[in-house]
């Protein structure tokens, strides 16, 4: 007979969407087990970098001023690389750099910790180095807690919010999610390396606690995908994301495309004499708002990653703020429903609406068509070195010759990549139309 | 209050970061709180522990000497059913004062924990981590063993219960070299100190997890005592018996004698422990660009180099 707990609502991950569910179901005075695999919260976590806190907001008043921040963004840049070239589109305000901020770039072992240690003050009781093996399931086939690989020890609960991450098994498990499809997920590969902090102020010109967020398009060969780099306090985090499809086909290694982005001459020289401290490995579900799994069944809700909730939308990459809207809004939602005395996925349904009114599925459904567009043979592959090519063309001074003119340039440049203006003028208007 | 009664075995647990970040340069250790964990060792003392009370019925007492940040680590041993005390020490403050405590003073720390230990009676038998992995000299088991009047076995790769028809005792093996091993017949009461050797700590049960997260970890304030404590305190206990094994015969090394009438301070000065030295410095980049970056960069951290990045020079 497996020892059995009892209480209201089990959270199965400590990452920001199972310690935000937690969190809200402890606030309303309910009985909450927060289950985590690693040693503690954040331990097995991995993403680029950077955390953008506005929905913070409503969670942890001024969490400004407590966060483990490592530097706040102040600069967003935007760089198109060829092997050769780099075009990029840099802002920068002075806005960000004040409360209440916009993103920050922080680790994960210390920013989840931090929200998990939120919910135990609150009441949620924390175990780690605890895997949740499977789903309970009454005699009518509804959720009714978990087992654990504890002695097989269970923990029965009303409701279950699975928050365990990309290729959810308890979501599997559950029928939600449908088989891993290689197509809807991407593999982000990161080096972190160490810098003094005097050489990031320099060398990406900012200070004190700035920091700067550089999305890096058309540096991973013939494989669709982007890189990133974000400044820490005294490290670095550099790294690429790529189709998984296209990646084993390629028999490309992924470290091979980060020492790639690492070498190319526009980011070496930031980097000169970084040593590498740690590098890590995540699959990410990019799939987008059409490859989502149902969110809602009897007993069960599905936040997180496990939802494949992290927006990959080209100009937007974000998943930890979506994590917590969601595992907030999961932990109201499982709440009210305790409340109501109705579990069943008709009690529970608040949470679908709830998130369909606010920017989780808002933004998702919004720019559902956006990764199609951003990993398009186009996009990856010609528009980088044609932007390149004519940045070239304008800036590069061939007197005595007389100045191209730009239409006659740009002409030019998008036949040498084999791109008819039509294609081009197109693919804008495709843009326009999903991010405007 | 009636005084608790039947065997007890104490284990003194050290909880110390398992990864530090060592400057490179300097030595300096950066420390970092969610690192804290047992060590190997520590975690195997405290399950052969565990086994040995199984066998003798014995209650289970566990004992730390740390700040307040080593709490949640004793909330796992207290959800394995172990009673569990924790000393405070002076780095109570700054978190990491525990290690300067320990290294300068392993006989205080020793009489701490006797006198921590004696609300729970004598104990039958003391079990300790063969050594810390942050700068431990291994000596407290032996200040520990005087402390309490107990004979002392050290470096144990195994330990388990004697045949009780000889009497109460323990069987130990350790290391010798080129392969070897004695066994030692130990008796009781004993201060053990052991090797990590494949003795894996048992999980605790989730609801014991749950239970343990709620309760406070008891804190045994009391200062470190300047006199033994216990019956026997300081006589020492009876002798370990050695059965068969090959002399070990190490290579001689000539050594000037100490000068000094402190027979302590001498033995300090011939084996160079707790002597204050610069830490080592080792850097070893590919070039010598690499290494001047290395220097550059560790005087602007230390505010040498006000601007400086190491780029610029």
């Amino acid at each position: 007979m497996a020892e059995v707990t009892e209480v209201d609502a089990v959270v199965v991950g400590a990452g920001p969407a199972g310690s935000a569910a937690a969190l809200a179901l402890a606030r309303a005075g309910r009985s909450v087990v927060l289950l985590e695999r690693g040693p503690f919260p954040g331990s097995k976590n991995v993403y680029g970098g950077v955390v953008y806190g506005r929905v913070l907001d409503g969670i942890v008043p001024r969490w400004w001023e407590e966060v483990p921040v490592e530097r706040w963004v102040v600069r967003r840049s935007t760089m198109l690389v060829t092997p050769t070239q780099s075009l990029s589109v840099d802002y920068r305000s002075a806005a960000w750099g004040e409360a209440p901020y916009n993103g920050m770039t922080t680790l994960r072992c210390h920013f989840d910790a931090w929200l998990a240690a939120k919910a135990t003050d609150a009441g949620a009781r924390l175990v780690t180095s605890t895997v949740a093996t499977g789903l309970v399931r009454d005699g009518t086939g509804r959720v009714v807690g978990v087992r654990t690989d504890r002695a097989g020890a269970e923990v029965h609960a009303p409701v279950v919010i699975a928050c365990d991450g990309v290729n959810s098994f308890l979501a599997k498990e559950a029928g939600l999610l449908p088989p891993a499809a290689a197509s809807h997920h991407t593999l982000g590969v990161k080096e972190v390396l160490d810098l003094p902090a005097g050489a990031i102020n320099e060398r990406f010109g900012v200070q004190d606690h700035e920091g700067v967020d550089v999305e890096i398009l058309g540096c991973t060969r013939d494989i669709p995908g982007g890189g990133f780099l974000y400044t820490n306090a005294d490290t670095v985090s550099i790294g690429v994301v790529v189709a998984l499809p296209q990646l084993a086909a390629s028999g490309v290694r992924p470290e091979e495309l980060v020492a790639d982005l690492r070498d190319h001459p526009g980011i070496a020289p930031l980097l000169r004499g970084a040593s590498l401290r740690e590098y890590a490995a995540h699959l990410i579900p990019e799939g987008g708002y059409d490859t989502m799994p149902e969110l809602v069944s009897d007993g069960l809700l599905i936040a997180g990653d496990a939802g494949a909730m992290t927006l990959a939308a080209g100009l937007w990459l974000e998943g930890v703020n979506f994590a917590i809207g969601s595992g907030d809004a999961a932990g109201r939602a499982a709440a009210g429903a305790l409340a109501a005395g109705d579990c069943s996925a008709a009690g529970l349904a608040s949470y679908r609406a709830d998130l369909e009114g606010q920017f989780v599925l808002a933004d998702h459904k919004r720019l559902r068509k956006a990764p199609a567009l951003v990993l398009s043979e186009r996009v990856q592959q010609r528009y980088p070195g044609l932007l390149c090519d004519l940045a070239e063309g304008m800036f590069t001074v061939t007197n005595p010759t007389p100045k191209p003119g730009g239409l006659r340039l740009t002409r030019q440049v998008a036949a040498g990549h084999g791109v008819r203006l039509r294609q081009l003028a197109g693919d804008t208007l495709r843009g326009l139309r999903i991010f405007g | 209050m009636t005084a608790p009664t039947g065997p007890l075995v104490a284990v003194c647990l050290r909880v110390t970061d398992l990864r530090p970040e060592v400057d490179r340069l300097t030595g300096a250790v950066r420390r970092d709180p969610l690192g804290v964990g047992l060590t190997p060792a520590d975690a195997a003392a405290l399950e052969l522990g565990l086994r040995l009370a199984e066998t003798w019925s014995a209650r289970v007492v566990a004992l730390t000497a740390g700040p307040s940040s080593v709490d949640p680590v004793l909330r796992e041993v207290l959800a394995l059913g172990v009673a569990v005390v924790r000393v405070p020490d002076g780095g109570e403050d700054d978190g990491h004062g525990y290690t300067a405590e320990l290294a300068g003073d392993e006989g205080g720390l020793a009489r701490t924990l006797a006198a921590a230990l004696a609300p729970f009676g004598p104990p039958d038998l003391v079990l300790c981590g063969d050594r810390s992995a942050d700068r431990g000299t291994g000596a407290l088991p032996a200040y520990l063993a005087h402390e309490l009047g107990a004979a002392q076995a050290l470096g144990l790769v195994s330990l388990s219960a004697g045949d009780p028809a000889a009497g109460r005792h323990l069987v130990g093996e350790r290391r010798l070299d080129a392969g070897w091993r004695e066994r030692l017949r130990i008796p009781l009461p004993a201060v053990c100190s052991v090797e990590a050797a494949g003795v894996r700590l048992r999980r605790a049960p989730l609801t014991g997890v749950l239970d343990a997260a709620d309760r406070p970890v008891p804190v045994n304030r009391s200062l470190p005592v300047a006199a033994a404590t216990g019956p026997g305190a300081g006589s020492g206990g009876a002798a370990v018996h050695l059965g068969g094994s090959r002399p070990f015969t190490p290579r001689p090394r000539v050594l000037p004698p100490p000068a000094g009438d402190d027979p302590r301070r001498r033995l300090l000065a011939l084996t160079g422990a707790l002597a204050a030295h610069d830490p080592p410095t080792v850097v070893a980049p590919a070039d010598a660009a690499g290494a001047a970056d290395v220097l550059l960069a560790f005087l602007a951290r230390h505010g040498y180099l006000p601007e400086a990045d190491g780029d610029a020079r």
